[in-house]
């Protein structure tokens, strides 16, 4: 049995104002184990970063963790204090964002921003902290790092930047990085340096990697366990090999025919109808009813729990009932 | 098959002013000497990554920002000399589809409203009874229905927003649409419900496109014939095929080697540029690819490379194929 690092369950996350509750995420479960890259995809409005920042206690304002547990070490991050919290962050779990431009201040140098966490996290001199974020820097391929340390985010380029952030996401060893859209802001040719520069640095200081992304092709490069999450819940959850070759849920098959590839030539492309629902008005049965293909009535009346049709892959469809009971049985 | 559209030498230069009184120090080259065609009927795809003037080039077609020099023929008319007065009269039938349809959309304009004002601007029908007629004609033809065209943009979502924009551009029957980034906004599952409708919409009215996006499987998708740019040049230009299958650019075969593929067994070795895409503003000597190129050699620093014509349909602008250099590095 692989060894768990972090587990989340039952985590019910609402957005509460005087007039109503916004259930963002919704009874999400899932683990992750060291060393192991788990994706987290999904649409707009599916959960899927609040569900990081819950992890994280960095929910805005208004948002609270009303239920559920999120495991970490075999520790309850729920019950942590601001000040655990704070030490927890930066340095056992770090995050890198999609727009490091809005991550990193525009004031302060590329050194004091780097040195900072690494002072504060690590107990080191200014001095030992500098040489520590020069040594990150290379780390992470940027070019002159001696002088970058002086420079000024603005002054970077794009793929730079989160260059930056992931030396300053890793300077302290963390033992899970979460990454949000690490690559959404960038361009093709720089998406491919960021991420084999995340699967070095995943193999050398064996980090799990909480990977968030609507990129099924991102998906397929770099997970090797896949969480489809839909209208606040998980949808469907498998290795990365199963779900591509035999996805259950018509939300997941939906998705993968919808996207155009490179690889094969398609005349028509499929298409999901209707809208992703907004999380004050999902709809009474399975979330995913009013644009399915192959909803039945009671599809319409009642909501699907997660049925294992094989080991390690669950579905959250009534086409899959039958399936769980015959691979019990 | 005709060729709807001609550009010829296209440029368009920034210039970057500095100091008390102003003066130029330097241009940027957003578009620099570009040539392509686009035959009636088909959809031209312009790929390329930030910065490197396909956007622009779209824009200067339509002369939304003014071209410094080079020549844009459609339909007998070179569009970049025509004046001011004949300039709306041409733009008729040439329409823009912007990425964001709600930063181009009025919010407080009704979507009724926001699809009669071309036909208005161009007193397009005689009487206002006829006009809002083709109004929901055309509301229908995009996917929205009767009870949602008193509505306002921001009660709707980003596909319909998008359907919103295609409807208005759709309005004049324009025989040519330039779509910047049209689906990039949006959602993978709403992606290709807008991917769809603009395919059907090009073959029930005859529509030309020119798709301009970065994302390369739905450029692969919808282009008969692709151009890639790279910092304001075209470097290669073909049909699909010859691009997608036959890539003959150093850039263009990194560009498609960076593409994940959604299937986790076609993990594959691929070409990792190296560094950023240079400054527009202070562009490598020579070919603009040289300083990331694998296969750069000494001529590559010196000479810009031209289109050369590879055959078929195929150009590409590189050193590796003009016969000077084959012969040269031959010898060698």
């Amino acid at each position: 049995m692989a060894d768990t690092l972090l587990e989340v369950k039952g985590l019910k996350t609402q957005f509460i104002s005087d007039k109503s509750r916004i259930p963002a995420v919704d009874g999400v479960d899932f683990n992750i184990h060291r060393g192991e890259t788990l994706a987290l995809v999904g649409e707009s409005g599916c959960g899927k970063s609040i569900t990081s920042l819950s992890i994280m206690r960095l929910i805005p304002e208004n948002g609270k963790i009303v239920e559920g547990k999120i495991v970490f070490e075999g520790e309850d991050l729920t019950k942590k204090s601001e000040e655990e919290m704070y030490h927890i962050r930066g340095n056992d779990i770090a995050m890198i964002f999609q727009e490091p431009m809005t991550s990193l201040n525009p004031v302060l140098s590329i050194g004091e921003q780097l040195t900072e966490g690494i002072i504060l996290h690590q107990k080191l001199t200014k001095q030992q902290a500098r040489s520590r974020a020069i040594e990150m820097l290379k780390l992470v391929g940027i070019p002159r790092a001696e002088e970058i340390m002086d420079e000024y985010p603005h002054q970077l380029s794009g793929g730079m930047r989160q260059r930056i952030m992931i030396a300053m996401a890793m300077s302290s060893n963390p033992k899970l990085l979460i990454a949000d859209e690490p690559t959404t802001a960038l361009d093709v040719t720089i998406q491919a340096q960021i991420l084999e520069l995340m699967k070095e640095l995943k193999e050398k200081f064996d980090t799990s990697i909480l990977l968030i992304t609507h990129d099924l092709g991102v998906v397929a490069e770099m997970a090797d366990r896949v969480v489809v999450m839909y209208a606040g819940q998980v949808v469907e959850e498998a290795d990365v090999h199963t779900l591509f070759e035999k996805p259950a849920h018509p939300y997941t098959e939906g998705l993968m025919k919808s996207v155009p590839t490179l690889e094969k030539e398609q005349k028509r492309l499929y298409s999901i109808r209707g809208i992703v629902p907004s999380p004050d008005e999902f709809p009474k049965g399975c979330r995913f009813a009013p644009r399915c293909d192959q909803a039945m009535e009671e599809c319409l009346h009642a909501q699907p729990d997660l049925y294992e049709i094989d080991a390690g892959h669950v579905v959250r469809c009534f086409l899959h009932k039958t399936k769980e009971r015959e691979a019990k049985a | 098959m005709s060729h709807l559209l001609e550009v010829k030498n296209l440029c368009k230069y920034f210039p970057i002013k500095s100091g008390f009184l102003k003066r130029t120090v330097r241009t940027v080259k957003a578009v620099d000497d570009v040539t392509f065609y686009v035959k009636k009927g088909e959809t031209f795809g312009l790929v390329g990554e930030s910065g490197c003037g396909k956007s622009t080039t779209g824009r200067a077609i339509l002369r939304l920002i003014e071209p410094t020099s080079g020549e844009v023929w459609f339909d007998g008319n070179n569009i970049a000399e025509l004046p001011k007065s004949q300039l709306r009269k041409a733009r008729r039938h040439m329409q823009m589809v912007f990425q964001d349809p709600y930063a181009s959309l009025n919010p407080q304009m009704s979507v009724a409203e926001l699809i009669e004002e071309p036909l208005k601007v161009h007193q397009m029908y005689a009487s206002a009874k006829e006009r809002k007629e083709k109004v929901l004609e055309i509301a229908e033809t995009v996917g929205l229905n009767r009870s949602q065209i008193d509505r306002y943009p921001h009660e709707f979502s980003g596909g319909q927003r998008q359907r919103i924009g295609i409807a208005r551009a759709l309005s004049l029957q324009p025989k040519l649409i330039i779509a910047d980034e049209p689906v990039s906004a949006l959602d993978v599952s709403i992606q290709s419900q807008v991917i769809n409708l603009m395919e059907d919409l090009q073959e029930e009215f005859g529509l030309t496109y020119i798709f301009i996006a970065h994302d390369l499987s739905v450029v692969k998708h919808i282009s008969d014939r692709v151009g890639v740019m790279y910092l304001g040049r075209m470097v290669e230009m073909g049909t699909k095929h010859e691009i997608y299958d036959e890539g003959a650019h150093p850039y263009t075969q990194a560009l498609l080697s960076a593409v994940p593929i959604p299937n986790p067994k076609l993990r594959r070795e691929r070409i990792v540029l190296k560094g950023d895409v240079p400054n527009p503003a202070n562009p490598p000597t020579g070919c603009a690819f040289h300083p990331r190129c694998p296969k750069a050699f000494e001529r590559c620093k010196q000479e810009r490379p031209q289109l050369t014509h590879l055959g078929g349909e195929h150009y590409v602008a590189c050193h590796l194929y003009d016969n000077e250099s084959i012969g040269h590095r031959g010898k060698g």
